[in-house]
Parts: C-alpha cells; structure tokens; sequence
C-alpha cells in the first residue's frame, strides 16, 4: 500500500484522538475551574467570581471556605528585617568608620580590641557575629531591648553606622571556633549543648548558635562570652524581661531551663576559648 | 491474537482509546464527586508573604498566634513554625467545629502534621498555608514538624489541645490560650 492510503486511514483517527485530548482537557479545566469552585462556594456563601478567583490561584483563600480576616494590630518585638540591601551592607562595610566608632563610642565599656573592660557588666564583642550585633544595637536603637546604657549610646547612629561598628567587632577574631572543646561539668549539659532534649522540646544550642549550623542569621556567637553576661541575658529571657528575639526562640528555650542548668551553660561557654 | 489486517489494528485501537478515556472520565466524576458530595478537595490557598517581615506583620505578630474566634464566631488558629520551635508551643482548639490553621514560615521549609487527623501541610518559606479542618478526638494531640529543617528539628514538635466545645473558653479578646503548655 501506498504513503497516501495509509494516510487516507489514519486521518480520522488523528482528528478523534485530538478532540479526545482537547475534550478532557477543557472537561478537567471547566470542572476544576468553573464547577467545582462555583458549586462550593455557593455552599459555602462565596460569590462565583470570587470562587473561580481563588481557585485559579488569583485570590487568596479556598473557594469552599470562607476565608479568616485579621484585624490585630502589627506589634512587632524588634524592627530588624534580613532584606538583601542590609545584608550586603553587613558584608561589605566601611570598616575605616567602623573603626572610628568603635574606638570613640564603644571602645571604653567593650574594651578597643573587643575585650570587655568589666566581665561582669558588658559583654565581649571580638569575633561576635556582625548579624548579632547589629541587631542588638538596632533593637537598642527602636527600644526593642531596653537598657539604660546602650540606649543612649547608639540613639545617634544610622543604620549604616551601626552596621560598619557591627562588621569591625565581627572582624576581631578573637579565637577559633575549630579549636578544643572543653567538655562541660555535666553530662546533662553536654547533651542540651549537643544534641538537645526531644522530650522537653529543647533543641540543641548548637543546632543555632554553632555558626556553621544554618540557623537563624541573628543568632550570636556564644563561645568566649563573659559567664555574667550570657547567664544574665538567659534569665531575661525567662523572666520574659528581654523580648526581643524573633519568633520567642529564646524565650521559649530558656523558660524550660532550670537556674542551675543556666549557670552551667553560661560557664560552659565561657570555657570554650 | 496477532492483527492481520488494517481494520483489526483500528478496531483494537479503538477498543483501548474508549478504556482510557472511560478510566479518566470516571476517575474525574470520582474528584467531583468527592468535592462537591464529601467536600474533599485539596487544600488550596495561594497566598503570598514576605518570609523577613513575617513579624513585621500585623497578622503574625506576637500577640495575634495562637487560636483566635472572630465576630462571626469563625475559629482561627494561627501559627509560626520557625528553625527550631511552633509559636505558641501549645495551641487550644474546640471539638467538632470547624477550625482554620494558618501557618507561616520566616526562615526554611517545615511541614506539620497532627497527629490521628487530618491536617498535613508543608510550610514554604514565603507563603501562607492553610488547612480547614475539624477535630474530632478530644485531647493533647502531638504535632511535629515532619520536614527535616536543621539541627534541631527533631526537638521540633508541639501540643494541639482538642476540648469539647463546652470547655472552649475564649477571652474577651476572641483569643484562647493553652492553660499549661
């Protein structure tokens, strides 16, 4: 047989097979889009414009319940927002600025190589992450965290001070996160250190605060730190005196810690130099 | 029974194209009628937020998470999943009752599920999911995050309190609170 009979056969199969395809086709898209959303959001008391909206994906909401309104105001506990513009900044900062500020401003409390002056009072600041700082000194800034001697301290400066004082603080390596881990006083504390507590919905500190464990970009370096400080900063966090971090993460961790596991953890940390 | 001849091989053709298209059709008369008998469809909510001003957000701030009734009566149960904890830890909602989750990720992908339900969903960084549903077991229900989001997500879980309707007590403010998390 020849090239055009069997063409002369197939064509009508050509033509039924494509109206099959095209006719399930607009059937899913009529019944998907027009139907099933309309007859829905009849039952559920939407108008079917709206109900096709929605189940095209133009509109929020599902077109077979109506769909949640808030009226809360925004009370947000800190003003800080990771967009990229701040990123960079805190990436590539003007470190000879950096450098002034710190020296003129900061440098008498948190020492000018980033050593604290009095362990008991301020925190070290050398090798501390820049995200961190400069997050602390914006919720300084917003009154988001209050405190009677930074508050003053950092009312005058920009975003983008804060910003090259943070980077030339994170700069000042103070010691390698590499090095030796000193094991801590009590096996209980090595495990809320290492691998968490699942039962009471404590996940580990190093699941954040390693800084190589992809957790929250804020979260701050904690090895070195003054024991005082990083105790202190936990029962603020308990006490719910100190709010400013996002999401309750440390809130929520340090309300189920016990004073004495703080201690420990806050010395466990300081040890790891 | 090999095909001798050209109309055999139609005929066969044929007799499969209507066994497809017989499957499909019944398999779309089976979705609708699951939607529009049963109501089950999936949960569909196209809905955009920005994951670094989640708490910037009026709706997701602080004192809005947590469950919440409406002037209409409608319960909302809002939720932020973030690396390594749910906001609020524990959630309270009425039995028997339809009951909207709305749940938000600011950093990385989770996923919740609630335990003996229904209610299964991935929570995208950048978009709001959202189950309706209806809890019909009273009780502490275990809700995990199930889907592998850091360090610390196998200490990742928390409670959603199932009460009878009676028991459901919301505050002047419409919200409702776990007494003891």
């Amino acid at each position: 047989m020849s090239e055009d009979v069997f063409r002369e056969i197939d064509r009508p199969w050509r033509l039924w097979a494509s109206a099959i395809v095209v006719g399930v086709l607009a059937f899913g898209c009529l019944s998907g889009f027009v139907i099933l959303p309309v007859i829905q959001g009849y039952q559920a008391g939407i108008d079917p414009y709206t109900a096709i909206c929605r189940s095209l994906g133009i509109l929020p909401g599902s077109p077979a319940a109506r769909q949640p309104v808030s009226t809360a105001p925004a009370a947000p506990v800190s003003q800080v927002s990771w967009g990229p513009s701040l990123i960079a900044r805190l990436n590539k900062p003007d470190a000879a600025r950096g450098q002034e500020i710190a020296a003129s401003v900061c440098a008498a409390c948190h020492g000018e190589k980033g050593l604290t002056a009095d362990p008991a009072q301020f925190p070290n600041m050398a090798g501390q992450s820049a995200f961190a700082i400069y997050k602390q000194l914006h919720d300084y800034k917003s009154g988001a965290r209050a405190n009677e001697i930074m508050q003053p301290v950092v009312a005058d400066l920009t975003d983008e001070q804060m910003a090259d004082v943070a980077a030339h603080f994170a700069a000042l390596q103070q010691a390698r996160w590499e090095q030796t881990w000193v094991r801590a006083a009590s096996p209980q504390v090595e495990t809320i250190v290492r691998t968490g507590d699942s039962a009471r919905g404590l996940p580990a500190c190093e699941s954040c605060h390693n800084p190589r464990s992809g957790g929250p970009i804020e979260t701050p370096v904690l090895f070195a730190q003054t024991k005082e400080y990083l105790a202190l900063q936990m029962q603020a966090f308990k006490s719910g005196s100190r709010k400013n971090d996002l999401y309750r993460r440390m809130r929520s961790i340090s309300e189920k810690l016990t004073d004495s596991e703080i201690d420990q953890l806050a010395q466990y940390y300081f040890e790891q130099r | 029974m090999a095909a001798r001849t050209e109309h055999e091989v139609l005929a066969t053709e044929l007799r499969w194209t209507i066994a497809v298209v017989a499957s499909v059709a019944l398999i779309s008369l089976a979705i609708l009628w699951a939607g529009l008998v049963h109501f089950i469809n999936p949960p569909s909510n196209l809905e955009t937020i920005d994951p670094t001003k989640v708490h910037l957000s009026p709706e997701f701030t602080e004192a809005n998470l947590g469950t919440r009734v409406d002037e209409g009566g409608r319960v909302t149960t809002r939720i932020v999943t973030a690396q390594f904890a749910f906001i609020p830890p524990c959630v309270v909602v009425p039995a028997d009752e339809p009951v909207t989750l709305r749940l938000v990720s600011p950093d990385v992908i989770h996923g919740v599920l609630v335990t003996g339900t229904n209610v299964n969903t991935m929570v995208v960084p950048g978009y709001v999911s959202q189950v309706h549903t209806v809890f019909q077991k009273t009780g502490d229900l275990l809700m995990p995050c199930h889907e592998y989001c850091g360090i610390g997500h196998s200490q990742m879980w928390s409670t959603v309190r199932v009460v009878p309707k009676a028991e459901f007590k919301p505050g002047p403010d419409g919200r409702a609170l776990c007494e003891k998390p």
